[in-house]
């Protein structure tokens, strides 16, 4: 496969990945800060932004409102949820020949929808536009799953939405919502992961604590960081397989030792014990997102010719 | 009264219902202290935004598919856009009040379900308990674990014309609601955040984990960790959706009757690994239907031998069986001197006056003015068969005579009460008042009594109508329990607010940046230069070329 195309399926995932963990975090974040005016919107709003590295001019005054439309941001800041979405778009119209007609009409259609949503001075009822914005982005997910042979390009797309998953979960984590509303944080971080059932089928008592393993170490639930380091492995072997094994080796090891670092963690390690595996998760999947460049999407640069 | 000077100016209309109290409005038309907020939010809002958001609200409602069947047919729960406000101060008064009426009650069934003895002195008459059709000997000499048998509670309120809150009835069996509470809460940030105020609302998403763990609490003993379910008649109950939100929220399994069954003493549910032993059963069915053993013996829906496993002690049924003695609406004019009478303290939250039929002379003085009376059947629920003196026909009037002298012990009387009015949306945008009442949910776990801040606000959207239950033509409202930084009676000790951060792992650190560079890398084409020279390869990275031709 070219370099190239391998590289925006990768980041088509990264950047859907992104998109849906990061509005489905703001949406839970934003009733958070609604209902619960202990903590300063002001404040709210920083912890959240600091958490997804979005860049904020000092003299925003900040509303939960205006958080919305900063999360949501503008289409080029790509760590804002509508430019995550556009640059996927734009990496899928780039290799449009490469995907399946329903995998470019779903981002499309999301993109055109939310480039208009965020184009209006003001965004009204951002809860359902949210809800909206992830049902289309579950279509994207669904017609991915379900159009793509897996080849070569699926496995480099599954590769970017792991890793990427593997970071979101951690900069969740970085807010600490449990202890900034201890009554409704740990549910509205379940919530923002999408694991409030999977946690709540496993029997767990609710507790802030108990929210911050389950999100890293759960076994069964896939977005935990132990759920999405598995998927990592696995798809870096699968490229091995394809043939690959020239390049996979250090990949390999960074996904492996931090998969095998959760997998044989103690059965109920103590919080700190939680938050430097979160930590290491976030350091493990940033350094496979270097060496995955530098393995698969070589670049020798710009020629630049001097006449 | 008109309020001109406020909600008037967008809202043509908003007029005070005579001779009710307004939950957001003073008899001047401004709006009470702590509402000034809502009102200006609600005039930013417009009656074009108002409307606006109607829609959306109903789309996000039947898309989350939150909603109550009736007749058969599953339809959203008409919910309001406008808050019910309850001050820090008045909502203290409430808990303690509600926290007090449960632990009369609770005693009073541990009482009458063993010795009896506020029957033999005579303070409730023994007939009135012994001929309830909720009194069951069955229960007689049982003592649940944890001593509690009232797991969970609702008591309905009403403010009267002078602003008094009052008990209009408890809910000691089943009460419904509290899953639209929650999901009201959900849906109202969502869809309208703006009207939040600056004062923080006190949360509430925590009651399935205290319902949880009320209901682990009064599991048998010698059981440390209680397999808990919850029972449901099945889907095609109209609270259906609620079964299912709790069991899901609780992490439980939600289970049918046909589900469970019992052997040598214990109950079971039947899973693919075989029968699993279940301990404590959230039921929400009615005694009646729980063991056809012992009660109704075509009921489809229970359990046959559940109720001897439960005497047995293997299994814990929440709510207990028979707690409908306690709030079967005959024994209601009785509850401020139960309160009284095991607690020997004053009734916090006053009754609705209410009139005892089995008496000849109060009887006669009813059946006299029955068009300014409420009657309702004494195990009526729900609205059924509730009969509204002022609005009924003749005919009506004379039927429930002749049914009252026939059988004074089914039926009770109350004065025609105006139930307090809140700004409600109804319509094209237009706000008006409509009457509401309020039902706090109580937890208890054995240790102490907590109360639900807010609870459901039930509102009547028929103009002019004070019959709120969601049958009869009732919405409801969020409610919010405003936080004057003191707290609840029953509410813990706020928690010390630590600034976001934890020891070890502080926030994002600067070292792990998206993917170094990642802003400008990644296949993104929206750099200019790319764009004019689609040719190149898009991974260039900006500055990171090095000539090398």
């Amino acid at each position: 496969m070219l370099s190239r195309l391998a590289e925006s399926f990768y980041w088509i995932g990264r950047y859907v990945e992104r998109a849906e963990a990061s509005a489905r975090l703001l949406a839970e974040h934003h009733q958070l800060i609604v209902e619960d005016k202990r903590i300063t919107p002001e404040r709210g709003a920083q912890v959240l932004l600091e958490a997804l590295m979005i860049p904020t001019e000092a003299d925003v005054e900040f509303t939960p409102s205006e958080l919305v439309r900063q999360v949501l941001g503008d289409p080029e800041d790509t760590s804002s949820v509508s430019g995550a979405v556009h640059a996927a778009r734009e990496n899928a119209r780039a290799i449009r020949d490469a995907l399946s007609a329903d995998v470019f009409e779903a981002l499309n259609s999301v993109d055109m929808r939310l480039s208009l949503a965020v184009s209006k001075p003001d965004i009204r009822s951002p809860g359902v536009l949210l809800y909206g914005v992830l049902e289309r982005l579950a279509v994207v997910h669904g017609v991915i799953d379900w159009t793509s042979p897996r080849d070569e390009g699926y496995l480099f797309l599954r590769l970017g939405r792991t890793l990427e998953r593997i970071d979101m979960t951690a900069r969740l984590l970085a807010v600490h919502h449990e202890q900034m509303w201890p009554e409704s944080g740990p549910v509205a971080m379940l919530r923002a992961t999408g694991g409030l059932h999977a946690f709540l089928r496993g029997r767990n008592p609710m507790s802030g604590e108990q929210v911050r393993g389950f999100l890293v170490l759960d076994p069964l639930f896939p977005r935990s960081m132990l759920g999405s380091s598995r998927i990592a492995e696995d798809t870096v072997r699968a490229l091995e397989r394809q043939g690959s094994e020239d390049s996979t080796g250090r990949l390999l090891r960074t996904v492996g030792l931090l998969r095998s670092a959760l997998e044989f963690s103690s059965s109920s390690p103590d919080p700190a014990t939680v938050d430097a595996m979160a930590e290491s998760g976030l350091v493990s999947s940033t350094q496979a997102g270097m060496e995955v460049s530098e393995a698969f999407f070589r670049q020798v640069g710009t020629t630049v010719w001097s006449h | 009264m008109t309020t001109e000077k406020n909600l008037t100016a967008d809202y043509p209309g908003y007029e005070t219902t005579p001779g009710a109290y307004d939950e957001m409005f003073d008899a001047a038309g401004q709006p009470r202290p702590g509402l000034e907020y809502l009102e200006s939010a609600l005039r930013a809002l417009g009656a074009d935004g108002l409307k606006e958001r109607g829609r959306v609200r109903d789309s996000h409602l039947t898309a989350q598919g939150i909603t109550f069947t009736l007749s058969g047919r599953e339809r959203p729960l008409p919910m309001d856009l406008i808050p019910r406000v309850i001050a820090a101060d008045e909502w203290r008064t409430i808990d303690a009040g509600v926290s007090q009426r449960i632990r009369a009650l609770e005693m009073f069934l541990d009482d009458v379900y063993g010795m009896g003895q506020i029957l033999s002195e005579g303070i409730v008459p023994r007939a009135l308990v012994t001929s309830s059709a909720h009194f069951h000997r069955a229960a007689h000499g049982f003592q649940p674990p944890n001593g509690v048998r009232i797991h969970v509670a609702g008591v309905d309120l009403v403010r009267d014309q002078e602003g008094t809150i009052r008990v209009l009835e408890d809910n000691l069996r089943n009460p419904s609601g509290v899953s639209y509470v929650l999901e009201n809460r959900r849906t109202l940030a969502h869809v309208v955040p703006e009207l939040f105020p600056t004062q923080r609302v006190r949360a509430i998403s925590e009651y399935p984990e205290r319902l949880f763990a009320s209901l682990v609490t009064a599991g048998p003993r010698g059981v440390p960790d209680p397999t808990v379910v919850v029972l449901t008649p099945g889907v095609h109950n109209s609270a259906h959706f609620e079964h299912a939100f709790l069991a899901r929220r609780m992490g439980t399994e939600l289970v049918e009757g046909r589900d469970l069954f019992c052997r040598e003493g214990s109950v079971f549910m039947r899973t693919t690994k075989g029968p699993r032993q279940v301990h404590v059963i959230y039921r929400r069915i009615d005694d009646e239907y729980l063991d056809p053993v012992h009660f109704l013996p075509d009921s489809l829906l229970g359990v046959p031998g559940i109720l001897n496993a439960a005497r047995a002690g293997t299994v814990t049924i929440a709510n207990a069986i028979g707690n409908g003695v306690a709030d079967d609406k005959a024994l209601y004019p009785y509850v401020p001197k139960i309160i009284e009478y095991y607690l020997g303290e004053k009734p916090i939250l006053p009754n609705v006056p209410t009139y005892d039929l089995q008496d000849r002379e109060v009887r006669d003085f009813v059946l006299d003015r029955l068009d300014s009376m409420v009657l309702k059947p004494v195990d009526g629920s729900g609205g059924y068969g509730l009969v509204m003196g002022h609005q009924a026909t003749d005919k009506e009037l004379a039927e429930v005579a002749v049914s009252i002298t026939d059988d004074p012990r089914a039926w009770v009387a109350q004065p025609v009460l105006t139930l307090s009015t809140s700004p409600s949306a109804v319509g094209e945008g237009a706000i008006e008042p409509r009457h509401v009442d309020l039902r706090p949910f109580a937890v208890n776990d054995g240790e102490r009594v907590w109360v639900l801040p807010g609870g459901l606000t039930r509102v009547a959207l028929r103009k002019g109508s004070l019959v709120v239950n969601s049958s009869q033509g009732g919405g409801s409202k969020d409610t919010w329990v405003l936080d004057d930084g003191q707290g609840g009676i029953s509410a813990d000790a706020g928690p010390a607010v630590a600034d976001g951060t934890a020891e070890g792992f502080i926030g994002i650190d600067r070292r792990y940046r998206r993917q170094p560079g990642w802003r400008e890398t990644g296949p993104r084409i929206s750099e200019e230069r790319m764009r004019q020279q689609s040719e190149q390869q898009q991974q260039t990275r900006t500055g990171g070329g090095e000539p090398t031709c």
